[in-house]
């Protein structure tokens, strides 16, 4: 049906060619250096050592912060799929039913933490958790909570939480916006003929709407467990994983292990771990996904 | 499930509901804004007046000046310039790489297209984040650390796969028989593209564009990565200067943030139908 094959195939490299060099150049050939490397000791400069599985080996069984990070990523995706989730799926759904105008102010309001820069998101929230002029505890010394006043960021029983609050607090728009986009697609008379046939709102989200979007939301599942597996910038910028390595994630501590302490063999490995993890995560999550839906 | 006998009250609970909700959305909102707020309130004091105890407090006597020693201090013009030069040369490569790439793999049969598609969705997967470091040496080789070109390079890549799919989907929309006519005349794929497709493609280039511009604008760690000297760093950097230097002035540099996000949040403001419906092409369509 497209014209004629052999000019085609021309076309198609011409098309072709110059993206997947790219992506080849950027993503395909550092992958295959980090597979070398990490069967190294190299520490960035001069000699080194080929040491087999030996890095794999310290990392799975070795390496607490590693598996601490592990357990901060799941942590993360629990707290956005149980608490983030729930609260943009419901707000979406109040949304939906607004007038245009009101619902396209609120839902741009919702959105602007999401188009800031992480740099400014990160220090914005440094400053908020800032234990003598930061707003929070401003906050709580008004209404009286003295002793919840900490500082949030540095203390080894708030500093994960407060590193989660300001993921999903970036994030919120993003699920808000999947989900207002999602409910739209809802047909009107399909909800509409619940209501008549006697259901309340939560009957109608429960038996009618939620069932037609379990697709979108399996997808939207899927994106958070990518973007939580993704998280660096925000944890690096406001805590760099500290204090005593509480608030780490894969990003930031190879980020450190490769450019803070040299170790690039080590760094390289925990790369491929952490590319193989997040593969791996994903299609786990979407084969999951699609037998509940069956 | 019960049947109602009274079809009054349940809408009179709904409505009392329905007004519970409309709190929740407003309270969502402030808490989705008032750091902001925050940070734009006291970029306008004295430093002093944060440690004061007041939760908000009207600048009195604005101090416009913090606002002139962030854009200066802040080297806003020389990173502002980066930015742009950067972010733009990536958009533009991005986009037609994008385009081409889309219109491929949506419109035109091919053997090993399988494997085109595979590379295209590895770019959604590999975290950027695990390739900081072999790229750092990779780039290396070819003199790329700290060249404007070694950050245009992963931008287009970091973005091609999104922007590829938004394509693809939009392409796919599109009538079968559009390009049919045009071949029997004898047209030129080139020219088919470029007097046929592209037109038909804007609403999803204005998406394309805006999105891939944000993201690179605001972008850190792979400019904290791949670039060493100061006159090639890019905007957020202004933000991350006053860590060391001006660590106690913080009314200028909450002036500063708020000089950096500006551009970002007119660029949303302007565009938010577009970078609305990008955000949402891979999700909604499943």
């Amino acid at each position: 049906m497209r014209g004629d094959p052999s000019r085609s195939r021309i076309t198609i490299a011409w098309l072709m060619l110059p993206g997947l060099a790219v992506l080849v150049f950027s993503l395909a050939v550092p992958l295959g250096f980090s597979v070398y490397y990490s069967f190294t000791d190299w520490a960035g400069f001069g000699d080194y050592q080929r040491v087999g599985l030996d890095n794999y080996r310290a990392i799975l069984t070795d390496d607490p912060v590693f598996w601490r990070a592990v357990r901060n990523v799941v942590v993360l995706i629990a707290m956005t799929i149980f608490v983030q989730n729930p609260v943009a799926f419901a707000l979406a759904a109040v949304l939906s039913r607004l007038s245009a105008r009101t619902s396209r102010l609120l839902r741009t309001a919702y959105f602007v933490p999401a188009v800031l820069s992480l740099v400014i998101v990160a220090k914005l929230w440094v400053d908020v958790f800032n234990p003598t002029f930061g707003i929070l505890n401003k906050l709580l010394r008004a209404v009286g909570l003295d002793a919840l006043a900490v500082s949030w960021l540095s203390n080894p029983h708030t500093s994960l939480a407060a590193v989660i609050w300001i993921i999903l607090w970036q994030g919120f728009g993003w699920a808000l916006l999947f989900y207002y986009a999602a409910l739209m697609t809802v047909p009107r008379d399909l909800e509409e003929a619940a209501r008549v046939d006697g259901a309340s709102w939560s009957q109608t989200y429960r038996h009618v709407v939620i069932p037609h979007l379990a697709p979108v939301i399996a997808t939207v599942i899927i994106i958070d467990v990518i973007s939580a597996m993704k998280q660096m910038e925000l944890i690096y910028l406001s805590t760099a994983g500290g204090p005593g390595q509480l608030t780490q994630f894969l990003g930031v501590y190879l980020y450190q292990k490769a450019f803070v302490s040299g170790e690039y063999g080590y760094g390289s490995a925990l790369s491929v771990v952490f590319v193989v993890v997040a593969g791996g995560l994903t299609l786990a999550v979407q084969r999951g996904l699609r037998a509940l839906a069956r | 499930m019960t049947v109602r006998s009274a079809p009054r009250a349940p809408r009179a609970t709904g409505r009392r509901r329905m007004a519970v909700l409309h709190i929740a959305l407003v309270l969502f909102a402030l808490t989705q804004l008032f750091p902001l707020v925050w940070v734009v309130l006291y970029s306008l004091q004295r430093s002093g007046d944060l440690f004061g105890n007041d939760l908000l407090k009207l600048p009195a006597d604005p101090q416009w000046h913090n606002y002139a020693r962030a854009w200066t201090d802040g080297q806003i013009v020389r990173y502002g310039l980066n930015s742009l030069i950067v972010v733009t040369a990536s958009t533009v490569v991005s986009t037609v790489l994008a385009f081409c790439m889309g219109y491929a793999l949506a419109r035109m049969r091919w053997r090993l297209k399988r494997f085109a598609v595979a590379a295209v969705v590895l770019g959604m997967v590999v975290p950027v984040h695990a390739t900081l470091l072999p790229n750092f040496i990779w780039y290396g080789i070819f003199g790329l650390i700290d060249t404007r070109l070694g950050l245009v390079i992963p931008y287009v890549a970091f973005t091609l796969s999104f922007n590829t799919l938004v394509y693809a989907s939009h392409f796919e929309s599109l009538p079968d028989a559009l390009e049919e006519a045009a071949l029997i005349d004898g047209a030129s794929w080139p020219r088919i593209l470029w007097t046929i497709i592209a037109p038909l493609a804007t609403p999803a280039t204005v998406t394309v564009a805006v999105m891939t511009f944000l993201s690179g604008w605001n972008e850190f760690i792979m400019a904290n990565t791949y670039l060493a000297s100061d006159e090639l760093r890019t905007l957020p950097f202004s933000v991350i200067r006053f860590e060391g230097q001006y660590s106690s002035d913080y009314a200028v540099q909450f002036a500063c943030m708020v000089i950096v996000a500006v551009p970002a949040l007119a660029l949303y403001l302007f565009f938010s139908k577009h970078i609305m419906a990008g955000a949402t092409a891979g999700s909604v369509k499943g």
